[in-house]
């Protein structure tokens, strides 16, 4: 029996639905992330869960109780935004304190356990301030202690890192992620940022259009993308349109290159793609020509025109290894379990 | 040559707010033949009616205020967190007070709740005294919403709230702990407006027969000399007071915003 259980939730504002028929269940201490495009529905299902929403349909279970109808105040629920929502009243410590003052927790009790949130987020000298005098980094630290501090059941978080610039979201994701672990709290993560989602996640949901097209590991996501959708919204995508030579034993020809890929295939013309390190210049391949090199320390990043398009190589940096220059014609082959079969 | 035009205008309009205002000050202190003195003044501040009327009007005028936030600040926060739609529609009927005349108020009320009719609140002191406090917080209305939208204006009230109900918290609390205390700054220049207003207010509590400082300036007015020049000074000096608190308070609460 998982721990936090969506069944067949639904939602509808109006005539518009923004949330189809979405089915998740999640085990306690588990990491997930709703991974999506900007009104794929997700915050929707994170705000349901929160109770800020009323499902249409579906219900949500969270430890074995019902809360569908339940009022957001009543589910003991942790909830971190992307705008801090600090009280600007309230000094850190009071902050951190707010939902053990709601819960009727004696003072004492109360000053211990803010003094252990602050040491966890790594800010025990600030308890005295007030939101407006820490920086945005320190301002979400402190949201997610004061959302931590009753011990709730759930953790949501919803973009809590899109509004820092890019080295604080690093590196508070990773805090994030570690605080996670320590208190093994059942976590929910809203982000439009794949990074973030493979970076972080035990699984990731990737929503489209209100629905969930897939559900699994980081890596079963960019590895084994389920829809053409999936494979397109996460990580870089060479897409070649190929023709089946043999549906049995998967042999397919792109631009007079033959490829076996050794699955069935369907009979026809299929779209195959490869992601941008999968793809090798080799002796012989898919014919194409270099029109752009760029290095990016680790990794050298290949432009070439091939099959009518742009496409992308990267592969690890080399010293003396030398970049092919634009004009230069070269072949792209790919390993077999490196190509994979978009669902046209 | 435009400095010309510019300087000649301040000192019209200087002259025109207090050449009346010189010349008020001015009598108030000649109530001693040949000489200036404060006799005027002290005989206001002795009559036991300025006392009596004055008090009431300054606990008409708390009470006033203490019912205009009860009223404004919970409905300006339920129209920004679900009504965001009917704000216009609010804010035009918060407005009417400003179109309708007192007067019109006044007899409205005395149609509405005199002896004969279903709430005789005109039956007894304390009834009328609520009906001039509820024309009162109607006349403050105005004043009191835009103060308090406009403080709500700088909050993220949604986020707040929703932040709040997440950590157990319930409507009362929300209001009273979070938003009260983050739009204290608006509140308080509403409430200094509204006191303002009540102090000087005489149509209602005039027809309503309350013993109010309104009636009481007309009726010193109407029949002495000296004195009404010296409370007009007072009531000038009283509503200037509010003025400046008002400017305090806010630029205090305001440094704190600002730090943003």
């Amino acid at each position: 029996m998982s721990f936090l259980t969506l069944d067949h939730l639904q939602k509808s504002f109006g005539p518009t639905r923004v949330v189809h028929d979405f089915d998740l269940a999640i085990e306690k201490g588990e990491f997930i992330s709703f991974l999506g495009p900007s009104g794929c529905g997700k915050t929707t299902v994170l705000r349901m869960v929160a109770g800020f929403e009323t499902p249409s349909a579906g219900r949500i279970v969270i430890d074995g109780q019902e809360v569908t109808r339940a009022r957001p105040n009543q589910r003991r629920i942790g909830m971190v935004f992307q705008s801090y929502a600090l009280f600007p009243n309230l000094t850190v410590a009071e902050n951190v304190g707010f939902g053990l003052r709601v819960a009727g927790v004696s003072r004492a009790e109360r000053a211990g356990r803010v003094a252990e949130m602050l040491d966890l987020i790594g800010l025990p000298d600030l308890g005295g301030r007030y939101p407006w005098q820490l920086s945005g980094g320190q301002q979400q630290r402190v949201a997610l202690a004061r959302a931590l501090a009753p011990r709730p059941r759930v953790l949501l978080l919803d973009e809590p890192l899109s509004a820092l610039d890019a080295k604080i979201r690093v590196s508070l994701r990773n805090q994030i992620r570690e605080i996670q672990r320590q208190l093994g709290i059942t976590t929910i993560f809203v982000t439009h940022d794949q990074e973030e989602a493979l970076s972080i996640s035990d699984r990731i949901v990737v929503m489209h259009k209100g629905v969930a097209d897939q559900v699994g590991t980081p890596a079963q996501i960019y590895n084994q993308p389920a829809t053409d959708f999936v494979a397109g919204f996460v990580g870089t995508l060479n897409r070649f349109a190929a023709e089946v030579l043999d549906p049995a034993r998967g042999l397919v020809r792109v631009e007079g290159a033959e490829i076996a890929l050794d699955r069935p295939l369907p009979a026809g013309r299929i779209m195959l793609a490869a992601r941008p390190e999968s793809l090798r210049i080799a002796a012989q391949g898919i014919p194409a020509e270099i029109t752009g090199a760029e290095f990016l320390g680790s990794v050298q990043r290949l432009r070439a025109r091939a099959a009518g398009g742009e496409v992308v190589l990267d592969r690890f940096n080399e010293p003396g290894a030398e970049l092919p220059g634009p004009g230069e014609r070269v072949h792209l082959a790919a390993a077999q379990a490196g190509w994979l079969v978009l669902a046209e | 040559m435009k400095r010309v035009w510019s300087w000649a205008a301040l000192i019209a309009g200087a002259l025109y707010f207090l050449l009346p205002l010189i010349g008020t000050i001015e009598f108030s202190l000649r109530m001693r033949r040949g000489e200036y003195s404060l006799d005027a003044y002290r005989s206001v501040l002795s009559d036991p009616n300025f006392r009596a009327t004055f008090g009431y009007s300054v606990a008409m005028a708390l009470l006033t205020i203490l019912l205009g936030v009860l009223i404004v600040v919970p409905t300006a926060y339920w129209v920004r967190l679900r009504l965001p739609r009917l704000r216009p529609v609010i804010e035009f009927v918060t407005l009417l007070p400003l179109v309708i005349p007192a007067i019109v108020v006044v007899f409205g009320y005395i149609r509405l709740y005199n002896t004969s009719s279903v709430l005789p609140l005109t039956g007894t002191a304390s009834g009328t005294n609520l009906l001039l406090l509820c024309g009162y917080a109607t006349l403050a209305l105005p004043y009191m919403y835009r103060a308090v939208d406009t403080g709500l204006s700088t909050l993220d009230v949604r986020s707040l709230t929703e932040a709040a109900q997440s950590l157990g918290a319930g409507w009362a609390r929300i209001i009273g702990r979070l938003i009260l205390p983050n739009v204290l700054a608006a509140v308080m220049s509403g409430a200094f407006l509204s006191f303002a207003i009540v102090i000087g207010e005489f149509t209602m509590a005039a027809l309503l027969n309350r013993p109010a400082f309104g009636p009481y300036m007309q009726l010193l007015g109407a029949n002495r000399a000296y004195e009404p020049a010296a409370l007009a000074v007072i009531a000038f000096a009283v509503t200037w007071g509010c003025m400046g608190l008002m400017q305090l308070i806010s630029r205090l609460f305001g440094t704190r915003r600002q730090a943003k």
